[in-house]
């Protein structure tokens, strides 16, 4: 069952890192086009378009990835302090409920609003002669199937942790706060930060005598 | 114990929710508003149990669209197909969103910036450079918060890391912890207020504001807030030395180069006269020329920035008046006629507005249009060079004799200090000023500028040697969750919103807002109250995207600006990050603080700079003019 879930988790990183270079991409047109406009005074029509897409698909792409690694934000007020089973139940509950409702019709009328965007042969609307933008909105209906999938997997999981009481494990990806790679980038040592619990031990100490006429 | 007490918060604060709203529903005749009412409080109480906020929004709203299509007495197929369609229109309009495509590029850049590294190097220089003051060491601390935070923008990280770096300092000299903590958790949140922040494009999305506007005017508030901590630091420091030690000699002593100590013999020395003297008689200095030539280069450095920054105001400020007049001549007519606009050319007043709003702040077509204005022969303003207001004058002189007074008392270590300024603080804060004020100044859009910003991060990170492939990586990555995780938010919300709006919850809320006949004042009041207290619970995010819709159509009747009510929110919602329980701030903290440290202490810390922000929220509103000056003078 972990591999499987594992396996699901990796076809939406792929997918996920695979469009996440679009920013780069995004970056690079951009400041390219900027220079191209005001040093060469020529502009490309077709840019603002591009850049739409990039944007659009780089985070439609991303939810499922996200979501795999429990990017999402959740209001964490009592989350954190419920056991894991308490967790498990109340995502189980609500994966049903709402994410699976969203998921579905995200997925189901993205395929219709696709397909119409398909049969027409769509061309974008922001200018004359706009690029093709169906396979832009194709990204609605791939995105909500990846999600679709990813929910399923997280479903799972929660069904695992009901059973079991404690989380299935997952891969490690990069976080934003990696605590030890800062360390290591500002050269800090746990030993330094235990170091310093004396200091504020002996603050304490301090304070609580601190009433006391000092000798 | 403690873990029962934060459940029982939770759940009253529910319950409070909750209980309520069922009271006033009338369950026998629900109308489709109650229902809108009954999301409302269900979707934060489901925000509280912990689920991911965008889904909660996203199947809420589609739920309830569809109740609402329902309850509009359409067939069960027309209103499945219409709630698709209004689910996939939303979110195709958040994928096509010219205002968020900025968050992107923003974060991007953020990541590129802090992996760059420099955070090291720029609280260590900002320290010795001011180590003379009152608690300088916190000072150093909220002054590096602040400038890494704005480039930035990732509160954690920034937390993170002057909690490894400050804290042992501050806590090394004996500060007192709470003090500590509070300085660095205030400090790193500094990030979401000072643009460019993704908080000012997540309102400017919500809120359809322009985010230029919205850049320009949190600017000074951003700044105030920051100097009112530092002011706060310094009182402390004064009233309580026991709290915020001076720093030793020790610690103040800056390591000289070989060439310096050659130069000055041990002795402390002025380097504008040693080095032109070593210039001069190279022998007798035992020093190359060239060598005390650069450093002679480097000292002069901010006479010369001083220079070229003087004449460049003063051309843009005794210039203005041809490009005004000339931008209305091209609008009359292009080239012939240059007193068209007495003879009344048709052009609708508006639009000649616009053009005079758009045009005089792009750089290089003013420029054009100064040129032709000069070569018009019957121009009213032919080479117009106004004389530079006194202000000019005043400040210019008032700079020059700081620089006067600097060199005077510039010694060897300044000069270092300075030296390793130049490697970390300037750095970031040319990156900061330059995507700032080409937005301001409207040579870029916010987007443009971003894109510019990452790139300029790129190049930062290249210039520090930390540009490997795997760095770019992990940004890349980085930055697709994170713009996923807000975007995503914001398809939820938008399809929430819409439901709410369909179910005429909505008017529910004008009506009795309305009934209430409040003044503009009491409102104001009430809107950041309930603003202030939703900050507790929910992050800034979800009040962003969620709340904000309802408040905003209430703003009309009340003529309020929807600008200024803004800036209101972004500087109360810095509370938000400070507010237990869910204040990230603490939390980051508390992961790399000593074990001895509390959460409780740290929350000590926090409560007087969040009085701090709450005092600096009442002086924004008393004085509007601190943050609706710049974009006011932009923007005439």
């Amino acid at each position: 069952m972990q591999k499987i879930l594992l396996t699901i988790d990796k076809i939406s990183t792929r997918f996920g890192q695979f469009f996440s270079w679009l920013i780069v991409s995004l970056t690079a047109l951009m400041v390219w086009e900027i220079m191209s406009r005001r040093f060469f005074d020529a502009p490309h029509a077709w840019s603002f378009d591009a850049q739409i897409q990039m944007y659009g698909t780089l985070f439609m792409m991303a939810g499922a990835y996200t979501l795999s690694k429990a990017g999402h934000v959740r209001g964490d007020v009592l989350y954190g302090f419920f056991a894991p089973r308490v967790q498990a139940g109340l995502d189980l509950t609500l994966y049903v409920f709402f994410f699976l409702p969203g998921a579905v019709a995200l997925a189901y009328a993205g395929y219709i609003y696709a397909g119409e965007s398909w049969a027409i042969r769509e061309r974008s609307g922001i200018m004359a002669d706009g690029p093709f933008i169906y396979p832009f909105k194709t990204v609605i209906p791939v995105a909500g199937a990846l999600l679709l999938l990813q929910g399923v997997a997280e479903i799972a999981r929660c069904v695992i942790c009901l059973r079991t009481g404690e989380w299935p494990s997952r891969k490690e990806d990069v976080v934003e706060v990696d605590v030890d790679k800062l360390k290591e980038m500002v050269h800090v040592k746990d030993e330094d930060i235990a170091a310093l619990d004396e200091i504020v031990v002996k603050q304490e100490e301090k304070a609580e005598h601190g009433k006391e006429p000092r000798s | 114990m403690r873990l029962r007490k934060e459940l029982w918060f939770g759940f009253i604060l529910m319950a409070l929710i909750v209980i309520p709203t069922l009271w006033f529903m009338p369950l026998s005749h629900m109308s489709q508003g109650h229902f809108g009412l009954l999301m409302l409080s269900l979707v934060v109480v489901a925000i509280m149990l912990g689920f991911p906020t965008a889904f909660t929004l996203m199947g809420m709203g589609v739920i309830f669209t569809w109740i609402a299509y329902r309850m509009g007495q359409a067939p069960q197929e027309v209103a499945i197909r219409q709630t698709l369609d209004l689910m996939v229109q939303r979110a195709y309009a958040v994928m096509t969103n010219d205002v968020l495509i900025a968050v992107p590029l923003f974060v991007f850049m953020g990541y590129l910036v802090e992996r760059a590294n420099l955070i090291e190097r720029l609280f260590r220089s900002l320290h010795l450079a001011i180590g003379k003051i009152p608690g300088s060491l916190a000072v150093a601390t909220l002054a590096t918060c602040a400038v890494f935070a704005t480039a930035t923008g990732i509160i954690g990280a920034v937390v993170t890391l002057m909690g490894l770096l400050a804290l042992p300092a501050m806590l090394k000299s004996g500060y007192n912890v709470k003090l500590s903590a509070g300085v660095i958790t205030a400090g790193g949140t500094l990030g979401i207020l000072i643009p460019p922040s993704v908080l000012l494009i997540l309102y400017g999305a919500t809120a359809s504001v322009s985010v230029v506007q919205l850049y320009a005017g949190a600017f000074f508030p951003g700044l105030m807030l920051a100097g009112l901590y530092m002011a706060y630091v310094m009182l402390v420091a004064k009233l309580k030395p026991a709290w915020a030690p001076m720093p030793s000699e020790e610690e103040r002593h800056v390591e000289l180069p070989p060439l310096a100590r050659q130069l000055t013999g041990g002795a402390r020395r002025k380097t504008l006269p040693t080095l032109l003297g070593a210039i001069a008689d190279s022998r007798k200095a035992g020093v190359p020329v060239r060598a005390s030539a650069r450093q002679l280069a480097i000292a002069l450095l901010p006479a010369f920035a001083l220079a070229v920054g003087a004449l460049v105001v003063y051309r843009a400020v005794t210039t203005q008046e041809v490009v005004d007049t000339s931008g209305l001549q091209e609008m009359g007519s292009f080239d012939d006629e240059p007193s068209a606009d007495e003879e009344g050319v048709q052009v609708p007043p508006e639009a000649k507005k616009e053009e005079a709003k758009t045009s005089r702040y792009s750089l290089d077509r003013s420029r054009l249009r100064a040129e032709a204005a000069a070569e018009a022969p019957a121009a009213p303003a032919v080479g117009g060079r106004v004389p530079a207001p006194p202000a000019f004058w005043i400040v210019l002189g008032i700079l020059a004799l700081t620089l006067v007074g600097l060199y005077f008392s510039q010694t060897f270590e300044r000069l270092e200090v300075f030296k390793m300024m130049l490697g970390s603080f300037f750095p970031l804060a040319i990156l900061i000023l330059a995507v700032l004020g080409s937005i301001i100044f409207g040579w870029a859009t916010p987007t443009e500028a971003a894109a510019m910003g990452a790139g300029g991060g790129l190049l930062l990170a290249a210039a520090y040697r930390r540009l490997s492939v795997d760095v770019v990586k992990e940004s890349v990555f980085l930055t697709a969750k994170t713009t996923a995780m807000v975007c995503w938010l914001f398809v939820g919300s938008s399809i929430f919103s819409a439901a709410f709006a369909l179910l005429g919850g909505q008017e529910i809320i004008e009506r009795w807002v309305l009934s209430l006949n409040m003044t503009p004042t009491q409102f104001m009041l009430l809107a950041q109250f309930i603003i202030f207290i939703l900050g507790w619970p929910l992050e800034w995010t979800e009040i962003i995207v969620i709340f904000m819709p309802i408040f905003l159509p209430l703003l009309g009747h009340f003529h309020i600006d929807p600008l200024f009510f803004g800036l209101l929110v972004a500087l109360n919602l810095q509370t938000a990050f400070l507010s237990p329980p869910v204040a990230m701030a603490a939390f980051y903290l508390k992961g790399v603080a000593p074990k001895h440290v509390t959460l409780n202490q740290i929350f000590a810390g926090m409560m007087p700079f969040m009085a701090i922000q709450i005092f600096a929220l009442a002086l924004l509103y008393l004085f509007p003019q601190i943050g609706l000056w710049l974009p006011g003078l932009v923007y005439k």
